[in-house]
């Protein structure tokens, strides 16, 4: 039973209907965001699950925070590239919706210019710190585990979505 | 140029790029880096954007913020929105503007699953704008009541904003949780007694269905019991201290499968549905808080934050006054700024001001997302409106302004009893502490 | 005293930025504030300093590399919870076990940074401006007073991570978990109790959830607090660095202050609250310090892994620590201010 209104969060979550920046790219890369995604969300849920369950039958999850941490990045980094995928990022359409269509075409340019050079500048910023901390051995508390390939997989889908609204942005141009 | 003026030019680039439909959080970002590259240098401020986006990916209380939201996504695919709908309908439905009553206690019950006012509109929209149109609802009330009944969803927790505000102020998000619920069901009661005047004046505006029959309304309740014990678990387990609020809201994801489980229904394509969805909205959500969190330091770099906040002071003959002036600032950075933008914005600002005068930081926090999500339905910009002008075309935007008018004076009469009685807020928290 | 630069009418005054993740009326930014007002008046307004609170500038966990790269000029830095690049930093403030004041931790971290390079590695492009002890922290527990170490047994407890494995082998159940949910966990009991300094009674309001505190010493050493950058160290003229330099004391001194003050606001307001304060058996408090003490040998071999001999820097600190009477303050041979 699969609600019929289920893409109502599609809406919802856009605001108002915010076109996707850029064409579906290659179905395999948005797979594999997918399941990078959802494995850090369930095993989130299971680890913060266990955890309690632990607590209220005698064993403690010690390092339970650490690795829902871990997993949060996995969430986080996925869920930005799928959010530029389809493009869901929230943006106001007050004013650039009474422009005409071609009005429309160049604003969303723009924006997508603009998206391109912030996730540059976050790359840029991110590449630094971890170059930075890279022989700093940084790993966490108790399991130690090493921080340095999170900072790389972060850095890596900062790239990606610098990419997808670069593409996007002179995708419109041609069209 | 003064550190002031550019904090001022930094706030009008902001406007212009949102009007120019540049994402929010991209906006935010971006003129937030911008603003510290003037200020204090272009290196400080990748380093700055750099340290910040790590930092909030990789922090373990805003990882509940993506668990609440699949817990909300996996209910609504078991059908607890519309459940949820139809049982206060079945209740409802025969009085005069029942459906759009009943619409208020879907928001409340959605709004107890989910933790955003958005995706609750939404939802209980798509269920119920279709039905109060067939019944001859007119559109400004059926969208009024709805725009205004989804902002429940801000504040009956799970609430993604308390979160957020905890995180930022330093307090217990299983108290803000327990200070909200009396706030979040006196609103609803307030969005209630509006509709039932409303209709008392105009019977014309919300006409009475046929009433259903008492065999009818049990299946009805039964068909939500399920989930009312869902929530009844999670809500009441974190209160009782079975699990923490960060951890209540895997728990929460557990129990919301096996309900779906046991309703059946499970499929691998509406997993994905919901798993997708909920990334969806995080990826939208992580980058208004990462560009909220750059913005946010430059304006303090700018001092704008200072002479505000001296304005408040200054204007300080009671601490009332002072609350007043706050909430006239939220509601006018409220109408063009995004809640959860606005509210990692003010709290830096506010709060240190706001327990100056010797307020509660718990009270604080609801009356920072009381005030903000008056933000969410007030024109110009009341991103709940433009939800359902999405999903309704037909309806102008025009009309669905005006309906919320009555709601709107609800909004502000409720507030001001929040500022007023304090007690509203502290009582419950204090109670189960 | 510095030459008399100050009335040259071409000399305007440098603006140097702090940054703080407390609020301005955490004991911590009450030392910092006393601190600046020293700076500006002893440089005859020649250096203005502008204070940005409340983690509005820096963040907590990478403020470190953050004034490296000139985010703020100077900064409150928290090597002890830094994951990376500061791993003797961190270390070694758990190896000062029988360490008495807040006073000799700071004067051994001062013996071991100057004897052992890796400290400077791994404060590099940084001033240090005030190395910090803390108050010793003690066991606040919710209902069952902690009397001796048996009472450890079974206890859930939120403890720091370097406090993990000596309270496991006591059989306690250390818990971690962040310190904005620990007010809450014990008022539910999801936790038993919490390891903390006493001032935390008053500025947590662990009083209202909490009934007893045990002042059991976890051993806790000093670690490089303040810090400037290179960089803006490099825009001081000579005699303005010397004055920078010279108000580590100042600073130092300022925190001690307000440490003990807190902590005994924290004491003061247990007892008008309620709260009862067990004290510990020297025995098992020498006990304890020994298990302290052999766990500090663990952790500082285990940085060998990372090419750091914490070993040598362990027995150092023991060493001065047994050294010292009981009555004088510990001096090194010859304390060294910041790098000049
Ligand atoms: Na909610
Ligand atoms: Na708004």
């Amino acid at each position: 039973m699969t609600d019929p209104h289920a893409t109502v969060f599609d809406d919802a979550d856009i605001g108002p209907d915010a076109a996707p920046p850029a064409q579906v790219p290659s179905s395999r890369a948005q797979r594999i965001v997918f399941w990078i995604g959802s494995v850090g969300l369930l095993s989130a849920a299971a680890i913060d699950g266990i955890a309690v369950l632990g607590r209220h039958i005698g064993f403690t999850f010690l390092g339970s925070i650490e690795l829902v941490q871990v997993a949060v990045v996995l969430i986080a980094s996925s869920a930005m590239i799928g959010a530029t995928i389809v493009g869901a990022h929230a943006a106001v359409h007050i004013v650039t919706e009474r422009l005409s269509p071609r009005g429309v075409r160049v604003a969303q340019r723009v924006a997508d210019a603009l998206s391109a050079l912030t996730f540059l500048l976050f790359a840029i910023g991110s590449v630094w710190v971890a170059s930075d901390l890279w022989n700093g051995h940084e790993r966490t508390d108790l399991l130690l585990l090493p921080l340095r390939w999170f900072r790389l997989l972060w850095i890596g889908a900062t790239l990606i979505i610098m990419v997808l609204f670069a593409r996007a942005a002179i995708k419109r141009t041609a069209a | 140029m003064t550190p002031e003026l550019v904090g001022i030019v930094g706030i009008l680039v902001l406007l212009a790029a949102l009007a120019g439909g540049v994402p929010i959080g991209i906006a935010l970002a971006l003129v937030g880096m911008s603003g510290i590259a003037v200020l204090i240098g272009p290196e400080p401020a990748v380093i700055k954007a750099g340290v910040v986006a790590f930092e909030t990916i990789s922090k373990y209380e805003l990882g509940v913020l993506p668990l609440f939201l699949l817990m909300a996504h996996i209910c609504f695919a078991a059908g607890a929105s519309r459940d949820f709908f139809s049982a206060a309908a079945a209740f409802l439905g025969h009085r005069r503007g029942g459906l759009a009553l009943a619409s208020i206690g879907g928001c409340a019950g959605f709004g107890a699953i989910s933790g955003s006012s958005l995706a609750t509109v939404a939802t209980v929209t798509s269920v119920a704008l279709p039905e109060m149109r067939r019944a001859g609802y007119d559109p400004g009330l059926a969208t009024g009541a709805l725009a205004a009944g989804g902002t429940l969803g801000s504040l009956v927790p799970p609430s993604g904003a308390l979160i957020v505000f905890g995180i930022i102020a330093e307090q217990s998000i299983g108290k803000l949780f327990a200070a909200a619920i009396i706030p979040g069901v006196t609103q609803a009661i307030f969005y209630m007694a509006t509709i039932a005047i409303l209709c008392a004046i105009n019977p014309a505006l919300g006409p009475a269905t046929i009433r259903m029959p008492w065999r009818e309304r049990w299946p009805a309740l039964r068909r939500i019991a399920d989930i009312l014990l869902l929530i009844l678990f999670v809500i009441g387990g974190l209160m009782i201290g079975w699990f923490t609020p960060t951890e209540a809201a895997s728990v929460g994801v557990a129990g919301a499968l096996l309900l779906w489980m046991f309703r059946g229904g499970i499929t691998r394509v509406a997993f994905a549905d919901a798993l997708r969805a909920t990334l969806r909205t995080t990826g939208m959500i992580y980058v208004v808080i990462i560009g909220a969190i750059l913005f946010a330091t430059f304006i303090s770099v700018s001092e704008i934050t200072e002479h505000l906040a001296k304005l408040v002071t200054d204007a300080h003959a009671t601490p009332t006054i002072a609350i007043l002036v706050m909430a006239l600032v939220l509601l006018l950075l409220g109408s063009f700024l995004d809640g959860l933008a606005l509210m990692l914005l003010t709290t830096p600002i506010f709060l240190p001001i706001a327990e100056q005068l010797g307020m509660s930081p718990v009270w604080f926090g609801i009356f920072l997302v009381r005030t903000m999500e008056i933000g969410f339905v007030h024109p110009p910009l009341g991103l709940n409106v433009y939800v359902i002008q999405a999903m309704a075309r037909d309806i102008p935007l025009g009309t669905i302004f005006r309906g919320i008018v009555p709601f709107l004076i609800a909004d502000f009469i409720h507030l001001g009893l929040i500022i007023a009685f304090p007690i509203i807020v502290l009582w419950l928290p204090k109670v189960i502490a | 005293r510095p030459a008399d630069q100050s009335n040259s009418p071409d000399d305007a005054p440098i603006t140097l930025t702090y940054a703080s993740p407390y609020p301005p009326t955490h004991p911590f930014s009450r030392a910092d504030i006393s601190w600046m007002k020293a700076v500006e008046a002893q440089s005859h307004g020649r250096i203005r300093i502008k204070p940005f609170w409340g983690g509005a500038l820096l963040s907590s966990d990478q403020s470190m590399v953050e004034i490296r790269h000139g985010v703020a000029d100077i900064g409150l830095i928290t090597p002890i919870y830094t994951r990376g690049g500061v791993h003797l930093l961190r270390a070694q403030s758990g190896f000062y076990g029988g360490v008495r004041t807040i006073g000799d931790q700071v004067a051994i971290y001062d013996c071991l940074a100057q004897r052992f390079p890796q400290f400077d590695r791994e404060l590099a492009g940084l001033h240090v401006l005030a190395v910090q002890g803390g108050n010793f922290p003690g066991v606040l527990t919710r209902t069952r007073a902690v009397r001796s170490l048996v009472d450890f047994k079974g206890l859930r407890l939120r403890a720091q991570t370097d406090a993990n494995d000596v309270l496991r082998q006591l059989g306690a159940n250390p818990v971690n978990m962040p310190m904005g949910e620990v007010y809450s966990a014990l008022a539910k009991g999801i936790i038993d109790g919490v390891v903390a300094p006493a001032d935390t009674i008053k500025s947590l309001h662990f009083s209202e959830v909490a009934k007893h505190f045990t002042p059991i010493r976890f051993s806790r050493g000093a670690y490089p607090a303040r810090a400037m950058s290179d960089r803006a160290w490099r825009r001081l003229p000579p005699d303005l660095q010397r004055l920078m330099a010279a108000s580590r004391r100042v600073w130092e001194a300022a925190l001690n202050t307000e440490l003990l003050k807190a902590e005994d606001a924290g004491t003061e307001f247990g007892r008008q609250n309620g709260m009862a304060f067990t004290p510990f058996p020297a025995a098992d408090q020498a006990h304890f310090d020994a298990l302290y003490t052999a766990d500090a040998k663990t952790q500082a071999g285990r940085l060998a892994s990372l090419g750091i001999d914490g070993t040598s820097v362990l027995a150092e600190a023991q060493r001065i620590i047994a050294a010292a009477g009981t009555s004088d303050p510990i001096r090194c041979a010859a304390s060294k201010g910041p790098k000049p």
